[in-house]
């Protein structure tokens, strides 16, 4: 019987949940908001669904995320920051930073051979995460998904020059009635948010490749300002929001592996899908 | 940048003053002038204002870089976001003063370069011989930012000066310990002196040194008695102005230009006055700039309040100066110990002041003074988020300003012809942003700030006529 | 750990939770209690005068609100805590405050401090940014002057000899701090650091004496200790400026690791250097509180002119304590909004990196509140060093 490893990584809107034998036999995302807080099980439970296996079936199942603490059943608490290292390793073998746009924070990782070097991260202003997108979006009354496109449109980026996210919503409504084009206001505030996230990865010693993920890199046109910030061209993964929970399952698989090696115990906890509290 | 915003920029700000409007190229034109000084292989120090040494700089004939101006002229041209973002990336937190975030980004560009920035502001900022750091109750950052600096130019010596005052106390009166203020800030001053004779090579003349003390001690008489002429109703010129007029005073004091722009200035005062023309047509309300250096990127504020038929008279802000012969100066006839003796008078000059009034401090004494030479109808302070040292004790000293100063009456004449006594009132209004970090200020709310500030100082007048 | 069944460990937790009980019993019993800011006031002169010190901690669990009133956001949020705690009435117990010229933080705001606290006595203490000649002169007057004031409040004349018995209790008080950090040592150390903050940060709100039977107490009791009352786990030096709460260290110590030394205040820099013995006072306290307290605030360049040889002279203490205890990695914590560490992050990071040692750099804003989120830092920082 082969050993399967999984991984789930709950963020602050999405929960992820991959698992893994020598390759991804399903990987499910779904969403963590206010409401589902508690529903964060779920996603493992359909996980378990797609991969046609029992949960008992799991050898290791590795916790990352910002809602890692509370998982009940996971054998292992890991940060994102060692998790992310280590899955887009493995997708991109010649990677050396990585930079992470969450819904709540972002961040900027070295890595070397899967493993983390250097980190900086923002969690505590909304400006230079998803969230800033959204409360932008909401209030040029576009939806997220559609603002990397126009963006790509603009030829003359507005100047956005609030970072507050509070003043910069006040700004963009002020110059869209101005009659700034929207495309050009779009394209302005991702280039303002690429801005604030190249500066804090500036910190770091960034060197090629350069791996972009999480949410932000499912937008082309913040894929596009952060590439030009940088001076770096970089690569997206084909699914942006996984590396985390493939890193977990794969740390996992280190873990069983080099206790099986030195005949050291596992410790291991027990396989029901209680529900978890996100604190 | 967007093109419309560089028609903003090319816009020049409306002066009362021709004097104020002369600024700008004076100011291009040092910073350029340091750049072409560099090339004739003068001698360059990084230097701060207001710390006692200009003169000496001067008879040295070093050639100051007054890195906080170019700061606030990158602010003022709404150019300092990418010089903070340089810094930022090096790990210095942007919650510290962004003067010196934004000459570190600078810096630490130039240096990795080994040439200016692509477009730098006015040529750009040259590299300095020395750099001249100050500890002082002043500034912590003029203490570190030169340090922080050598980081990215470690081959460039320091020289940290320093000139401490006693702060005001109940249980000690200045003269109990000025002999060893003065003895340690004059070791200092002589030490900066033996550095600049090292770093150049030649001698202090410390005839030509006394000759600029002199020639300081009479630009500062001349500033105090021209900006006393502001008291004038309507007043001649306003606190936009002097944020501009402010330059020959903390950055060429003992120059000849800088005597000679006062003494226009003077003239031109003098002329509006005769001619009973001020920075408004209809002037309504007379303020005081009670504390907080301004917003570089956003002086035409002061336009908007003028818009409202308010006017700034007075500020303490760069007024840097204090009449000489008020300062208790012993006869000395050397220079440096004079220069001392100006330091210790200027930052204890109103103690005396504020030990006859109960509660007082000399802070709040020295608006009260103010408020009634200037005859001032409300009080604006800004709070610049990176700056604790001009910016902490504003709200204590207005909330201490209101419970000390109300107890004294205004005779009023009512137009039933009796007489009456009312009590001063005396709104005032606390602006939040940046000194350069544009990132911080709203327009929108800074304004409606504004208006509503306007409408509190309508009410009152209209409450004191009601009563009349 | 068997900190419930030791009396002296109660006894330390006890003080730490109602921070400032003694003094204000001692209050109660006729004393006169002079509260300070900061380690640049020399304790050694309020003790001389036969008044008993105590300084000002903040409290990062409490919500700085009453304080906001009076004082500007923009300062130093640790200041901001100090300040809101005393305006509250938390210290009331004290007759007078003392604030020396740390930073812009403490010594902008004085004339806002003693207005409005309105204490009976109040001095500030003017400290020289360099250390020399003129500057030590300068200070020691300065120290002079204190003196005298300080003596006229508590009506006795402060002599030589009473000057002399108090840094002798200070300097036992000293070693036996250092004999603290000695336990730190062994691996795992055999006391937590989430203790030793404790310890510390009680023994600055104690009589010297007092402080010196506790720290008697507590020696003899742990080096009793039968087994480490943590496990073996990456050790930690914390450098930064003031930390007078436990929260932080806890936060790093159930993170999974070891904190087993410090740059700090509350910590090595203020708790081991002695006050030389043998000349004139008072020019051995200037010497001790100008040049043997290693603060930023204070510039210092011994190399004249030679940057890469300064950062010896500046970080050369770090870097001997990281060796001496072992430590794995640096956690450099530091203030929102303080300029004396802030512009120094970068070049004490370079001197760590020289050193091959690893270190993670955090900046917060003194509250228990919002703390947790530095925890992924830190679990990322330690699996990063493991």
């Amino acid at each position: 019987m082969s050993d399967y490893f999984a991984g789930i990584d709950i963020g602050s809107t999405m929960t992820k949940v991959v698992i893994m034998n020598d390759g991804i036999i399903s990987s499910i995302i779904g969403p963590t908001g206010p409401e589902q807080r508690r529903l964060a099980n779920r996603v493992m439970e359909n996980a378990l669904n797609q991969a046609g296996l029992p949960f008992d079936a799991i050898t290791y199942l590795v916790a990352t995320g910002y809602g890692r603490i509370n998982v009940p059943f996971a054998d292992k608490q890991v940060t994102e920051i060692s998790c992310h290292a280590k899955g887009v390793a493995h997708l991109f073998p010649e990677c050396k930073t990585i930079i992470d746009i969450g819904g709540q924070d972002s961040k900027g990782i070295t890595i070397d051979h899967g493993r983390p070097t250097d980190f900086v991260m923002n969690d505590k202003c909304a400006a230079g995460t998803g969230r800033f997108l959204e409360v932008i979006a909401e209030a040029l009354e576009i939806t997220i998904e559609a603002c990397g496109g126009m963006a790509l449109k603009s030829k003359e980026p507005a100047q956005i020059s609030n970072i507050c996210t509070v003043f910069a919503e006040q700004e963009v409504v002020a110059r869209l009635a101005e009659g700034v084009p929207l495309n050009d206001l779009v394209a302005g505030i991702l280039e303002s948010l690429a801005s604030r996230i190249s500066r804090m990865v500036k910190r770091l010693k960034v060197a090629n490749e350069v791996v972009i993920t999480g949410g932000g890199a499912k937008n082309a046109g913040l894929v596009k300002a952060l590439s030009d910030k940088l001076g770096y061209a970089t690569l997206v993964p084909p699914e942006p929001l996984i590396t985390g929970a493939v890193g977990a399952a794969l740390l996992g698989k280190d873990i069983v592996q080099k206790a099986t090696k030195n005949s050291l115990p596992l410790e291991r906890k027990k396989r029901s899908l209680e529900e978890i509290e996100i604190l | 940048m967007a093109e419309e915003e560089k028609k903003q920029e090319r816009k020049k700000r409306r002066t009362a003053t021709e004097a104020a409007s002369s600024i700008g190229a004076m100011v291009k034109a040092a910073i350029g002038g340091t750049v072409k000084a560099k090339e004739e292989g003068k001698k360059l120090a990084y230097s701060f204002i207001v710390c006692s040494y200009d003169e000496i700089i001067r008879a040295m004939d070093v050639v100051p870089v007054w890195t906080e101006n170019y700061a606030g002229v990158c602010g003022a041209k709404r150019d300092a976001e990418r010089f903070l973002e340089r810094a930022e990336s090096q790990s210095f937190s942007r919650s510290l003063c962004t003067y010196a975030l934004c000459g570190l980004g600078f810096d630490q560009w130039r240096e990795e370069l080994g040439e200016m920035p692509p477009d730098a502001p006015w040529g750009g900022q040259a590299r300095p011989d020395f750099m001249l750091s100050s500890g002082q109750i002043l500034c912590d950052p003029r203490n570190k930012w030169y340090q922080a600096a050598q980081q990215y130019m470690p081959d460039v010596p320091i020289y940290d000066v320093g000139l401490p005052y006693p702060l005001y106390e109940d249980d000690i009166e200045v003269a109990d310990v000025q002999d060893y203020y003065i003895k340690y800030i004059v070791a200092e001053l002589r030490g900066l002196v033996k550095f600049l004779e090292e770093q150049t090579g030649k001698k202090m003349d410390y005839d030509r040194l006394s000759e600029l003390v002199d020639l300081g001690e009479r630009t500062w008489n001349l500033i105090w008695e021209t900006y006393e002429l502001r008291r004038a109703v309507p007043t001649p010129m306003g606190t936009g102005d002097a944020m501009n007029t402010m330059v020959p005073m903390v950055f060429m004091m003992g120059t000849q230009e800088a005597y000679d722009f006062y003494l226009d200035l003077n003239k031109e005062l003098k002329d509006k006055i005769a001619r009973k023309e001020g920075v408004v047509e209809d002037e309504k309300y007379r303020l005081l700039w009670g504390g907080g250096l301004p917003s570089w990127f956003a002086l035409t504020d002061f336009n908007y309040f003028n818009s409202k038929g308010a006017v700034f008279p007075v500020e303490t802000t760069y007024r840097m100066i204090e009449p000489i012969y008020r300062l208790n100066m012993p006869d000395t006839n050397d220079p440096i110990e004079r220069l001392a003796w100006r330091w210790l008078g200027y930052w204890t000059y109103w103690y005396d002041k504020a030990k006859k009034r109960p509660g007082s401090e000399p802070d709040v004494e020295r608006l009260i003074q103010y408020i009634e030479d200037y005859q001032i109808d409300g009080v604006v302070m800004h709070e610049a988020f990176s700056c604790r040292t001009w910016h902490l004790g504003l709200i204590w000293q207005l909330n201490q300003l209101r419970k000390i100063y109300k107890p004294i009456p205004v005779l009023i004449l009512g137009q039933d012809g009796k007489k009456g006594e009312e009590k001063r009132e005396l709104p005032s209004l606390i602006l939040e942003s940046d000194i350069i970090d544009i990132s911080t200020y709203s327009e929108v709310d800074t304004r409606n700030r504004i208006d509503a500030f306007i409408e509190t100082l309508e009410q009152v007048r209209k409450n004191k006529a009601d009563r009349r | 750990m068997n900190e419930q069944n030791s009396t002296v460990m109660s006894k330390v937790e006890r003080y730490y939770k109602d921070y400032g009980i003694r003094a204000r019993e001692l209050k109660k019993e006729g004393k006169t209690v002079i509260s300070y800011l900061c380690s640049l006031v020399p304790m050694e002169i309020i003790t001389a005068a036969g008044l008993v010190p105590f300084r000002i901690r903040g409290n990062v669990n409490e919500p700085i609100t009453k304080g906001d009133t009076n004082l500007e956001t923009i300062a130093c949020p640790f200041i901001r805590s100090c300040f809101d705690l005393s305006v509250k009435g938390w210290y009331d117990f004290c007759d007078g405050i003392v604030i020396p010229h740390g930073c812009d933080s403490m010594t902008r705001p004085y004339s806002t401090w003693r207005y409005t606290l309105g204490l009976p006595y109040s001095h500030f203490i003017n400290v020289p940014h360099t250390v020399s000649g003129p500057s030590m002169e300068f200070f020691t007057e300065e120290l002079n002057t204190f003196r005298k004031s300080l003596g006229r409040f508590a009506q006795k004349e402060i002599a030589d000899s009473d000057l002399i018995e108090a840094i002798d209790l200070y300097n036992e008080n000293r070693d036996k701090a250092k004999a603290l950090y000695d336990l730190r040592k062994s691996d795992p150390p055999l006391i937590s650091g989430t203790e030793m903050s404790k310890i510390l940060t009680v023994g600055m709100s104690l009589p010297v004496t007092e402080a010196n039977e506790l720290f008697a107490e507590v020696l003899e009791e742990l080096t009793q200790r039968k087994e480490a009352p943590v496990h073996k786990a990456p050790r930690i030096m914390v450098d930064g400026a003031c930390i007078d709460n436990i929260d932080f260290v806890k936060l790093i110590e159930d993170s999974g690791a070891n904190v087993v030394v410090d740059s700090l205040c509350i910590g090595t820099r203020d708790y081991l250097p002695h006050t030389d013995v043998g000349g004139d006072p008072l020019d051995a306290l200037a010497h001790r509180y100008l040049d043997k307290i290693n603060c930023p605030r204070t510039y210092r360049e011994k190399a004249e002119g030679a940057y890469e040889k300064d950062l010896t002279a500046r970080f050369g203490d770090i870097g001997s304590l990281g060796k001496e205890f072992k430590v794995d990695g640096v956690i450099l914590y530091v203030y929102k909004y303080c300029d004396p560490f802030g512009f120094e992050v970068p070049a004490r990071k370079a001197y760590l990196d020289s050193l091959n040692i690893p270190v993670l750099y955090l900046e917060d804003e003194y509250s228990a509140g919002i703390i947790g989120r530095l925890r992924t830092r830190i679990q990322a920082f330690l699996e990063m060093i493991e």
